[in-house]
């Protein structure tokens, strides 16, 4: 197939649209890796994770028969995503509707740790405690978990920390399953208790997660500076300090 | 369909969000509950494999939930208590008060299955006098309030707000040190025991075969409800009965940790019949120095439904011990507005079939989907995958808010939520 050996990185709406730092860290990081891959640009859509999550699922399986046909008519056979709703919808959801799996999905942060030693020798240290916050849907849902730490560990001088409650009992953010849409006011307390007592008994001054709708949330919570994964390791490979 | 149904709800839930007084007395509750739960459960290692017994033992009694019924109902008639099969909340409200009559005094242990049939009003409304004798139900009681926690109904109301209602009762200022607001309840509620006419509990588990009910409790009220008045009812739902005495056993071991993180509750009564005695001449008599009745409201409500359904029949297992609540990041904001009598994720299952179906829609939007509730539950039911299906019910039947439909158009003419326009390369 024409695009055999190249990846599709999906970006996710939140990434595309709202928190464009994001898929703009995530390219040029891409960019530096020597990765060969492609975006769909404006013709991108949406994966239907915010669909299934508010009970339209209708809706959300022509998008998903849609994408999988776009996927694969272009002929790419592994898709990389930023956002951990996509990851989880386009890899154990997809194969439910579709019935088969179309194609291989990974989250970015199981991308970089593979090639993790291409990194290795670029990173610059930064002289900061951060503190990795566990997206649900990375973490709980698809039992990712240690990729993320890897790699901020691989960056010279980060102490990293953990919240009391991490992995498979990290604190949700409160962004997740339309509550952000329905529920603004709730959406940002729920962060705050993040935010607010557990973030100071860590004494960290980042907060590094992997998803752009907890990044979100956490921002709109306010008082700590959020950073996508693959945006720390930019600023760390860029060494701007 | 119009969005008028969502304002009500969607009020009391941003009131809640809004009081710093209920944050408090849930933030106090959740520090101590799972401080306490984490040592019980350090100190419990057996419980792993404990936990998981007790899920087969559910998974096995929900399966066979009919023929569960029809054996509790002849072995309490076995023993001479009298028991009954209530379709619904109405027709087990008939049967409370065609046993209670009119002019009584009432005592009540907690119970949020009778709370499920709103059992207080229809007894004052039939001319009797009720008390919740449970600390916690009588703080709400006093308050006319609706309970927020399934094991800790008053888990909202900080101590100082609770000194206040017991000074409004005694009609003189109260002290807001625990101990002393304990100790008003203890000295008011004395004699009601003593003078009721019925007593009223739940019951935590029953053995099918012995038709044995089980109370569990730590403060002692329990004891008194079920054991000074003349007439004992019970009432319980069908999911909560398993086979045998040793299923109930191991029922009664995983419980406590959960609930209020000890090793075992202060009291664990078991009730098989009424009180009798054989002391004179091998004769039996029944109501010796306990009740001489014994009532067993058996209810079904809509469980029978949700047993049918492959997804959302796993609520049935939940043994209520309410630990998902305290863990769960959006029951910590809006506490007892999440839900309908049954609260967090696994309450927005009961509450649709028990409760309200309008407010468990617009509640349901609140539920983050986070799977916190999963991870921490005994018997690991998959509270997420329910809400889902749950959710997607609601939205099928036109429970789709005005914010999440313009989502979906946004998706389908413009390939994104936000309704932003983007142009293809």
């Amino acid at each position: 197939m024409a695009m055999a050996g190249k990846i599709l990185y999906w970006r996710g709406c939140m990434s595309r649209l709202k928190m464009k730092g994001i898929a703009d860290s995530t390219e040029a990081l891409l960019g530096l890796l020597g990765a060969n891959y492609d975006t769909l640009g404006g013709g991108e859509g949406c994966c239907g994770s915010v669909l299934l999550r508010t009970g339209q699922q209708d809706a959300a399986r022509s998008i998903a028969i849609l994408n999988t046909e776009k996927i694969s008519s272009l002929g790419y056979s592994d898709v990389v995503t930023s956002c951990p709703g996509c990851f989880k919808t386009m890899s154990s959801e997809y194969p439910i509707i579709i019935g088969r799996a179309p194609f291989n999905v990974t989250h970015i942060s199981q991308f970089l740790y593979r090639r993790r030693a291409e990194m290795a020798g670029h990173l610059h240290p930064i002289r900061a405690r951060v503190v990795y916050h566990d997206p649900c849907h990375l973490g709980r849902h698809m039992g990712v978990y240690e990729e993320p730490r890897a790699l901020i560990r691989m960056v010279p001088d980060v102490e990293l920390v953990e919240f009391k409650y991490n992995r498979s009992k990290a604190l949700c953010c409160g962004a997740g399953g339309g509550v952000r849409s329905a529920f603004p006011e709730i959406a940002v307390e729920v962060a705050r208790m993040i935010t607010g007592a557990p973030l100071k008994a860590t004494g960290a001054s980042i907060i590094v997660t992997s998803c752009p709708f907890c990044n979100f949330n956490l921002k709109e919570a306010g008082g700590v500076d959020v950073i996508d994964l693959p945006e720390f390791l930019l600023r760390s490979w860029r060494g701007s300090e | 369909m119009s969005n008028e149904w969502i304002d009500p709800k969607r009020r009391e839930l941003l009131e809640w969000l809004c009081d710093p007084g209920r944050r408090l007395g849930i933030d106090r509750a959740v520090a101590a509950y799972t401080a306490a739960k984490e040592g019980a459960l350090g100190r419990l290692p057996e419980m792993e494999e404990m936990r998981k017994e007790v899920r087969k033992i559910k998974e096995g009694s929900i399966s066979r939930m009919d023929e569960l019924v029809r054996q509790t109902v002849d072995s309490i008639a076995d023993v001479k208590g009298t028991p009954y099969l209530a379709r619904d909340a109405a027709e087990a409200r008939r049967i409370f008060c065609s046993i209670v009559g009119t002019g009584k005094l009432v005592v009540k242990s907690k119970s949020l299955t009778s709370e499920e049939i709103h059992l207080n009003s229809a007894l004052e409304d039939a001319g009797n006098v009720v008390y919740e004798t449970d600390l916690g139900e009588f703080i709400i009681q006093l308050r006319k309030e609706k309970p927020t926690h399934i094991i800790n109904p008053s888990v909202h109301v900080p101590r100082e707000d609770v000194a206040r209602t017991f000074s409004k009762l005694l009609g003189r200022d109260v002290e807001s040190d625990i101990p002393s607001l304990v100790g008003v309840a203890r000295a008011f509620l004395r004699d009601k025991f003593c003078n009721a006419d019925v007593g009223i509990t739940g019951a935590n588990v029953v053995s099918a075969k012995t038709g044995t009910l089980f109370i569990i409790e730590n403060e002692g009220n329990a004891r008194f409800v079920s054991n000074a008045p003349p007439v004992h009812i019970a009432i319980t739902g069908i999911e909560k009965l398993v086979p045998t005495l040793s299923d109930a056993f191991k029922v009664v071991q995983t419980l406590p940790p959960y609930a209020s993180g000890v090793l075992i509750s202060a009291y664990v009564s078991l009730v098989t019949g009424p009180s009798k005695t054989a002391d004179i001449e091998k004769t039996i008599v029944y109501g010796a120095h306990g009740p001489k009745e014994l009532h067993v409201v058996l209810l079904d409500n809509g469980r029978t439904e949700m047993a049918k359904d492959p997804i959302l029949r796993e609520a049935l297992y939940c043994l209520r011990c309410g630990g998902c609540l305290y863990e769960c990041p959006v029951y910590r904001v809006v506490g007892g507005s999440f839900g309908d009598n049954y609260f967090g994720g696994i309450g927005l299952v009961w509450s649709a079939f028990t409760g309200d179906e309008c407010a468990v829609a617009v509640a349901i939007d609140a539920c983050t989907k986070c799977g916190r509730c999963k991870e921490v539950c005994p018997l690991e039911i998959d509270v997420p995958k329910m809400v889902e299906h749950l959710k997607s019910n609601l939205a099928s039947r036109g429970y789709v808010s005005k914010k999440h439909a313009e989502m979906s158009e946004n998706i389908m003419r413009k390939g994104n939520p936000f309704g932003i326009y983007e142009r293809r390369q």
